[in-house]
């Protein structure tokens, strides 16, 4: 029993890790394409109804996973148990962590309602509310961009796609997928949940409209060291 | 409870057929002597010819060129940078409150015909350990300091009411071992400290003028050759630009305070944040060992509390790394009045410094009519 719970483990790791892996490489086939006519810059609105429901989701997930291990069952392709439902086969079936808890990391993690990205054509910034700003800089030949010591964050493009990913301890992965709608207007903020005791990540798709800031009668404000607060007529 | 043991724990990712983690653990053992409690010692009264005026150079930054290597030891250049502004003013501090020195001042670069130069390089400096080398030297060459202090830190002294520098105890005993190298001189000693300090001033300002009054001998010290007569029209001109050269550093060292004063607050949080993330990191590696038997791996709760970790730490070194920026970059031009005409001097302080420095040579060769100095005379100097 031991054996095979070291050998899941095992599993688990090297899938988490081969993903990784191929996040990095990836970031080397897609550097090289004109990525020149995507452009995120803006301020996005979160879009409550276009955005995913993720008690929904989790029950399709669920629903979906029991079919599959009844049929797995009915054809004696699998010993496994399929007595507690789903949420066993998609947790690592000992009654620890399932796609559950990684529904609602998920939900945390893409909990922004605002966003604001700048994009220049060697770097991208998408700062979110309540949250840590994420940054990307094209040019940069190296895969592994920003090394913290309670993290690692890779980033590059993927076709007409802005990936960023956060390597964090404990086998956990957060992957951020952006991608701008055709006409510019609508932004989808693919948020993914990895870990290595979980079978399948989780997604949770947020979308974003883009909307205009009220500005503060024309006047933009910036705190600089030297100067202390310094406001401008210049709009934003 | 002091720890006297380092952990450091290196998250590598390498190829591996697709790729695949790994994870080292390096232990290392640092038995060296940390400085512990220090009071800070105080000259009740001091005699003038004690007074040695002190120049504190910007530190070292201590960092190699490889930003991974760097940030993978957390390591973040533009926070060193801030942190060798950032330090030369806590010391800076420390020694004028010994009531022991003259004018004590934080200059952008080594400059040796200060009567004390005070020279560091940060080793280590993040929320559990400040590790610094400093060297102290005065103007005849002879060496007072040159040695590594280390001080270690407790979670109550980051306490948020407590206005103390959590690393004080460092800064107190590198100002006591001043104080200590400078009791050991004699009075003839000081004092031809303050001659060598002027004449290697006015040797940089004119060597043909000064260029032999002094020798250096073969340990590297400088030895008086012969003083230039006390009513020696040059003195005074050499004493005039010196002085308009102490007003520029006394302007510039105001910046320093100023931006020290404004760094500070955000600057003692990431200390504490810093501190707090090496904590996690012990503790992480002891979750690393027994990891075998953690069944909270992988729940919401668990995943919860990396992420609030890693968002966290990075909220806190965004906000500290704009800081460093501006603390880096936002250098107020200098204006400074000399024979009536206002000169306005822009850019960093260290290229302020420097041009400034060759306004007054310039300035000293046309009152002279001496030559003036060239580069490599400065390069002498320095």
């Amino acid at each position: 029993m031991k054996l095979s719970h070291k050998t899941f483990r095992l599993g688990a790791i090297i899938l988490a890790c081969c993903l990784a892996g191929s996040l990095l490489s990836a970031r080397f086939s897609f550097a090289a394409e004109n990525t020149s006519h995507v452009d995120f810059t803006g301020y996005w609105s979160l879009d409550y109804l276009q955005s995913d429901d993720i008690e929904g989701k989790i029950s399709t997930l669920l629903r979906e996973e029991r079919r599959r291990a009844e049929r797995l069952a009915q054809s004696g392709s699998s010993s496994r148990r399929v007595d507690s439902g789903g949420a066993m086969v998609i947790g690592n079936g000992r009654g620890g962590p399932t796609v559950i808890d990684l529904a609602q990391m998920a939900d945390m993690v893409a909990s922004s309602q605002l966003l604001e990205i700048e994009q220049s054509p060697t770097n991208i910034k998408f700062k979110r509310e309540d949250n840590f700003r994420l940054s990307c800089d094209f040019d940069v030949s190296s895969a592994v961009d920003k090394v913290n010591p309670l993290g690692t964050e890779v980033c590059g493009w993927s076709g007409h796609q802005m990936l960023f990913t956060i390597l964090l301890p404990e086998g956990l992965t957060i992957r951020h997928r952006l991608t701008l709608g055709p006409r510019g207007t609508r932004l989808n903020v693919a948020t993914t949940v990895i870990s290595d005791r979980v079978y399948y990540p989780f997604t949770v798709n947020r979308v974003y409209n883009r909307y205009e800031p009220q500005g503060d009668g024309g006047i933009s404000c910036e705190v600089t060291l030297s100067k202390g607060k310094v406001c401008t007529t210049e709009s934003r | 409870m002091r720890k006297y043991w380092l952990l450091s724990l290196v998250l590598a990712l390498t190829a591996c057929g697709t790729s695949h983690k790994k994870i080292e653990i390096v232990e290392e053992v640092d038995l060296r002597p940390k400085v512990g409690i220090v009071a800070l010692q105080v000259q009740q009264n001091t005699p003038e010819h004690e007074r040695l005026d002190v120049n504190l150079a910007v530190f070292d930054l201590g960092v190699s060129d490889d930003a991974e290597l760097q940030a993978g030891r957390g390591v973040f250049p533009k926070i060193r940078a801030a942190e060798a502004r950032y330090f030369p003013v806590l010391l800076a501090k420390e020694m004028i409150d010994t009531n022991s020195w003259g004018v004590v001042r934080v200059i952008p670069e080594v400059e040796h015909s200060a009567e004390l130069l005070v020279t560091g390089k940060i080793i280590r400096s993040d929320g559990l350990r400040l590790e610094l080398y400093i060297k102290a030297e005065d103007a005849s060459g002879r060496v007072w300091l040159d040695q590594i202090y280390i001080d270690e830190t407790e979670i109550a002294e980051y306490s948020v009411l407590a206005e103390e520098e959590p690393y004080i105890d460092l800064y107190r005993k590198i100002a006591n071992d001043l104080l200590a190298a400078r009791r050991s001189l004699t009075e003839a000693q000081l004092n031809n400290v303050a001659y060598v300090a002027f004449l290697r001033y006015a040797a940089s300002l004119s060597p043909d003028a000064f260029g032999r009054h002094l020798s250096q001998s073969s340990d590297g010290t400088f030895v008086i050759e012969r003083m230039p007569a006390k009513n020696d029209p040059m003195i005074a001109r050499v004493n005039k630009v010196r002085n308009l050269e102490y007003q520029f550093i006394d302007t510039i060292d105001e910046q320093y305070i100023s931006l020290y004063k404004e760094l500070t607050p955000t600057y003692k949080l990431w200390r504490k944040f810093s501190r707090e993330m090496l904590v996690f990191q012990e503790d992480y590696q002891q979750r690393m060992v027994d990891r075998e038997n953690d069944s909270r791996r992988g729940t919401f709760f668990s995943m919860q509390q990396t992420y609030s970790a890693y968002k966290w730490s990075k909220i806190q070194e965004q906000d500290l790394e704009e800081m460093a920026q501006g603390f880096n970059n936002e250098a107020a031009p200098t204006v400074m009045e000399v024979r009536g005409e206002v000169r306005k001097l822009d850019g960093t302080l260290d290229s302020q410094y420097t041009e400034w420095r060759q306004i007054l040579r310039d300035i000293f060769a046309q009152e002279t009519g001496l030559p003036m100095a060239t580069e490599s005379d400065l390069d002498t100097s320095r």
